[in-house]
């Protein structure tokens, strides 16, 4: 604040001409300015500091070979591509598995959308015991992340290994609720089939909602925060809005699509890089598990410079899904005021 | 009929003296009744209401049925493992598993021990955010957006990708070669608190982007009003944070801290690679099963030692479930008031 009763005190001298408020403001502003950096200041310390190196030294690690020193420290060799080009055209299984996970990101993200949005609507309506409903929904945002996720994913590979007879009896004592043997599916895809064959729907389509209805568990784990967000977009809507178009005669349906859809547009598109970042990012993601195994496996020489080479591959890859993502959807948003 | 007695009772103590004159050639009670409750629109809010409580009902079990078979697996006995009747209910009910976790897996100790760093990192990591939210929100300065985008670029690299570069910076940690121009030797941080400071200080630890983010847009939507005022009244800046704009975001600032602690507290990927599991014993360490059990050489051994890492995974989540009953009511209402925007 000191500095700005200086500047102000300086620059009458030098203009002026305008009139004195409109300079009051300016410099006050410029006094602001400089506070912000003050309020920024340990990100823009630590992330200089120590975050930029970081990513630069991983970057330098994936083109390099790593050999710690009897006495401590290391000694980096140069190799160029080499690790790149080991984990895309030696290593067997790492083309494969990023093809297969990168598909199902991109299958699971519109099914966690739409499940999310239907739940924040359900949980936005007024009902009796809406609280209780809203503190269960949210368990897992708090609950299965980190090292319960890893729990719980192992428990799921103990269950595939069993088979369906004892995966039964587990599924009782150890706490699985979702299935993996085909003994205990909610679903079945022949049944489904069955009911959708005279309405010309093709399999794959089918498929895919009986994968994601038997995967339920798994939907519901994953979209505690999404929900959390559409909630809140749901919250900013005006009632008016709704109370006006009622007025005028219009369904809920009618106006879900164009009153509640537009307006929450936004969200969507938050939610889709979020959900894309998120599923990418944890642990118990297809690809990360394997890389992880790269990282962590002893026989491999090198094995950590590999996996990160992997890792910046898998990390280009999912960026040029979310820019397409955060492309596509950024047409269609609906902004009410654009500032 | 109830709903006739109902609304009786209303006709009668609902109002008083003129009630009579008001409604004396009202409608019918039964026509009334018709219209409000034999109509198409009274049907389909009832079929909707029984469908959405299904459906509510279906979900909310598919989340609590694991977390309730992990406690009815955490008190069988390994005979209840042998017997193929017993399904969710115990028949020789024990605490030994408890019992074991506790002395074999020195449970008490990875708690104390938890509960130190998580509440380090909550507090740093919420009142930091805060700070650097409400600098992003309410300062316009160079290079402003250009920051934010940095923040969102934190976010967005998987920090599996720094695992190495990270553990390297911390065990050689330097920066820019001054600690060895004075000291002589780069500092040893692992097993330390240091890396998890400095990255909750400089808001860059696990998941933190979000927690700026979330700030942000909560601060953009308290109205600059509120400050000018403030400041007319030769409040600095300052003072008017303190004062005025940590009192109001208290909401916030504890959806932040659930958040923080409870993602602190099951997170086993910072903690295992910055401690090892000698020098600071950890939440990720107690998940074995204790050899005094046996869990090995029957015919279920497999069920039974997964049932016993479930119930180290309850035991790992008890403190943030007793923590969840009492703050989740913040959790909606903070996100709520944050008004996310795009």
């Amino acid at each position: 604040m000191n500095s700005a009763v200086k500047t102000k005190k300086a620059e009458p001298m030098t203009k002026p001409v305008k009139p004195p408020k409109k300079r009051k403001a300016k410099s006050l502003d410029k006094a602001k300015a400089r506070v912000g950096y003050l309020f920024v200041a340990p990100f823009i310390l630590i992330f200089f500091l120590i975050y930029v190196p970081v990513i630069v030294d991983s970057l330098r690690y994936s083109f390099s070979t790593i050999y710690p020193l009897a006495g401590g420290g290391f000694v980096l060799d140069n190799v160029g591509w080499q690790n790149y080009s080991d984990a895309l055209f030696v290593d067997p299984r790492f083309v494969s598995t990023l093809t297969g996970g990168i598909q199902q990101l991109v299958l699971e993200v519109p099914a966690i959308i739409v499940f999310s949005l239907f739940m924040a609507v359900l949980l936005n309506q007024k009902m009796v015991g809406r609280t209780l409903f809203r503190a269960i929904f949210f368990i897992p945002v708090i609950l299965s992340t980190g090292l319960i996720d890893d729990i719980d994913m192992n428990n799921s590979f103990a269950n595939y290994a069993e088979g369906a007879e004892i995966g039964a009896e587990e599924t009782e004592t150890a706490g699985e609720a979702v299935s993996t043997g085909a003994s205990n599916a909610i679903i079945s895809a022949v049944d489904l089939q069955g009911l959708f064959s005279t309405m010309k729907i093709g399999t794959g389509l089918v498929t895919y909602v009986v994968d994601i209805v038997n995967d339920v568990y798994n939907l519901v784990n994953r979209s505690g925060v999404q929900m959390l967000i559409f909630l809140s977009g749901l919250q900013s809507i005006s009632p008016a809005i709704y109370e006006s178009c009622t007025i005028d005669g219009a369904t809920t349906w009618e106006t879900f699509w164009k009153i509640t859809f537009p307006m929450i547009s936004p969200m969507i598109l938050v939610n889709a890089v979020y959900t894309v970042i998120d599923s990418f990012t944890s642990s118990s993601n297809a690809v990360m598990n394997y890389i992880g195994g790269v990282y962590e496996g002893v026989n491999t020489q090198g094995g950590d410079v590999l996996a990160t080479a992997m890792y910046w591959i898998y990390f280009t890859l999912v960026l040029v899904i979310i820019a397409a993502v955060a492309a596509v959807m950024s047409a269609y948003v609906f902004y009410q005021r654009r500032d | 009929m109830n709903a006739e007695a109902k609304v009786e009772k209303k006709v009668k103590f609902g109002k008083k003296k003129e009630f009579d004159v008001e409604f004396e050639d009202r409608t019918p009670f039964w026509e009334r009744v018709k219209t409000k409750y034999l109509s198409l629109n009274f049907l389909l809010n009832v079929v909707w209401a029984i469908f959405r409580y299904v459906l509510l009902v279906g979900i909310a079990y598919v989340i609590l049925y694991p977390f309730i078979a992990k406690v009815a697996g955490s008190f069988m006995s390994k005979d209840d493992f042998l017997d193929v009747t017993v399904k969710l209910i115990p028949k020789y009910p024990t605490l030994d598993t408890y019992k074991a976790i506790i002395t074999e897996n020195r449970y008490f100790e990875a708690l104390w021990n938890t509960t130190i760093v998580s509440l380090l990192c909550a507090v740093v990591q919420m009142v930091v955010t805060m700070v650097i939210g409400y600098g992003f929100a309410k300062f316009k300065f160079k290079g402003n957006m250009l920051l934010f985008y940095c923040v969102i670029f934190t976010m967005v690299v998987p920090h599996q990708a720094l695992r190495l570069a990270l553990f390297q910076k911390f065990r050689y940690f330097d920066i820019f070669g001054i600690i060895k121009l004075i000291g002589g030797e780069q500092l040893n941080l692992i097993n330390t608190y240091w890396p998890l400071a400095l990255l909750s200080f400089g808001g860059l630890a696990f998941k933190n982007g979000l927690y700026i983010f979330l700030m942000r847009q909560f601060f953009r939507g308290v109205p600059d009003e509120l400050e000018e005022a403030a400041y007319v009244d030769g409040s600095g800046v300052f003072k008017t944070f303190i004062r005025i704009i940590v009192p109001l975001s208290v909401p916030m600032m504890i959806t932040v801290f659930i958040f923080a602690f409870s993602w602190q507290w099951t997170d086993d990927f910072y903690t295992t690679m910055f401690f090892t599991k000698t020098s600071t014993y950890l939440m990720p360490n107690i998940v074995t099963v204790p050899a005094s059990l046996g869990a090995a050489g029957f015919a279920s051994a497999n069920v039974y030692s997964s049932a016993i890492i479930n119930t180290c995974a309850l035991m790992i989540i008890l403190p943030l479930v007793i923590m969840y009953c009492f703050c989740q009511r913040y959790i909606v209402q903070g996100i709520e008031r944050s008004g996310i925007v795009g």
